[in-house]
């Protein structure tokens, strides 16, 4: 039932014009995390390209500048890593802003970044600690 | 100095400036050709010749793949190449993850043959009714999402092009600047085949990869100063290379 209002959801957002993503189908993919108290936009980036794969939003024209966003600042922390040569691996960023936090997280933890899951949140309506283990579960169900 | 070939530069300039021309005008005319086919829901394909030989396969308007001798096919050994899954594993992983991992596969190959088909010097020939290619996954992509992705990695090339474009001859740097550095697998798999000379476009073919995506990947061994262009100097004091943003990249597109 719940999955059921979920990808109805989905299938409203995806239909916004405006939105131009590679895989459009892929949303459904993401209808977990619509349910995260405060949730604004989600989507998947390729990180080798920048390109988006799937989205899921609300706000015209927010996925392919927040979706580059994303990818800049992952691509400047992996060139950071390599440059120190620190034995750890990337597993995720956390923005705030004055209205919201932008949550980016590699769908698979690996030695680098594959593709990337951006989350934006309504700050007045996210418990941030919640919502990152929610991200965290979604990522670990996700890959399988 | 630019990496751009010198007629290819001269014809961007003059482009600008000649009457009725427009930057890249020859690519504005296949991209309006790829629309009439788009907006009359064609089925078939519109072949390619010249430079870069290859073809774009539409099904009811949408575009189900495109081909380009430039570029590499969907990946032969599975989603090694991609780096979607490790080194040797063929097979998709479970879940939501493999299923996504499929799609991009499938996607790939096309949106990086496009860009190829819009930047080289090619001329299409008759649009012809042909079977679809056999190509496992492939899902149809309309023609604006594939122009506007294609249209935003352009640009991101075109900052890359004052240090690297595709076919610039890079070559390992023995001298390593920092005691230890780390790289990926996916930059450890370039690393050790650029050897004397190789061209990003060459080590996509070797190993399955984009063109688009190894290229990225080859900026980034510059970057680290695990590879170099040789006989490039790059100017000191404003950073050793052109910097490359995914977010410039959409507001030059866009013009803003």
């Amino acid at each position: 039932m719940a999955y059921g209002f979920l990808f109805g959801v989905v299938t409203s957002l995806c239909q916004a014009e405006g939105v131009t993503v590679i895989l459009p189908d892929a949303a459904e993919l993401l209808a977990p995390v619509t349910g995260i108290d405060g949730f604004r936009l989600a989507c998947l980036i390729d990180a080798a390209t920048g390109m988006v794969v799937a989205s899921i939003d609300d706000q015209e024209n927010t996925v392919p500048r927040a979706a580059a966003g994303a990818a800049d600042i992952v691509n400047v922390l992996a060139l950071m890593n390599g440059g120190m040569a620190t034995e750890e691996t990337f597993e995720d960023v956390m923005v705030t802003f004055s209205d919201s936090f932008y949550l980016i997280r590699p769908l698979r933890r690996a030695t680098e970044p594959q593709i990337l899951l951006l989350l934006i949140l309504d700050r007045l309506r996210t418990n941030l600690a919640m919502a990152h283990r929610s991200v965290r579960d979604f990522c670990a169900s996700f890959a399988g | 100095m630019s990496q751009v070939p010198k007629l290819t530069r001269a014809r961007q300039l003059a482009g600008s400036v000649w009457p009725g021309r427009t930057v890249d005008g020859y690519s504005n005319l296949i991209v309006a050709r790829l629309r009439r086919l788009a907006a009359t829901q064609s089925t078939g394909m519109l072949p390619f010749a010249g430079h870069c030989e290859g073809g774009v396969f539409f099904q009811d308007g949408l575009v189900v793949y495109a081909e380009s001798s430039r570029t590499p096919g969907r990946p032969a050994g599975g989603l090694a190449p991609l780096g979607l899954v490790p080194g040797g594993t063929a097979d998709l992983p479970p879940g939501p993850f493999g299923k996504l991992a499929d799609m991009l596969a499938a996607v790939e190959p096309t949106v990086d043959a496009t860009v190829e088909l819009l930047s080289s010097e090619s001329r299409y020939a008759k649009f012809r009714q042909a079977g679809l290619p056999a190509v496992p996954g492939a899902r149809p992509i309309p023609l604006e999402t594939l122009l506007a992705e294609a249209a935003r990695r352009r640009q991101v090339l075109r900052q890359l092009s004052v240090t690297l474009t595709a076919d610039t001859i890079v070559v390992r740097d023995t001298r390593l600047a920092a005691p230890r550095i780390k790289v990926t697998a996916p930059q450890w798999a370039l690393l050790s085949r650029i050897g004397s000379g190789a061209t990003p476009r060459g080590l996509a073919m070797e190993l399955g990869r984009g063109v688009f995506a190894t290229t990225i990947e080859t900026y980034r061994l510059l970057v680290l100063r695990l590879a170099s262009v040789p006989g490039y100097d790059p100017p000191r004091g404003r950073g050793e290379h052109a910097a490359m943003s995914f977010t410039r990249a959409l507001s030059e597109e866009r013009g803003i």
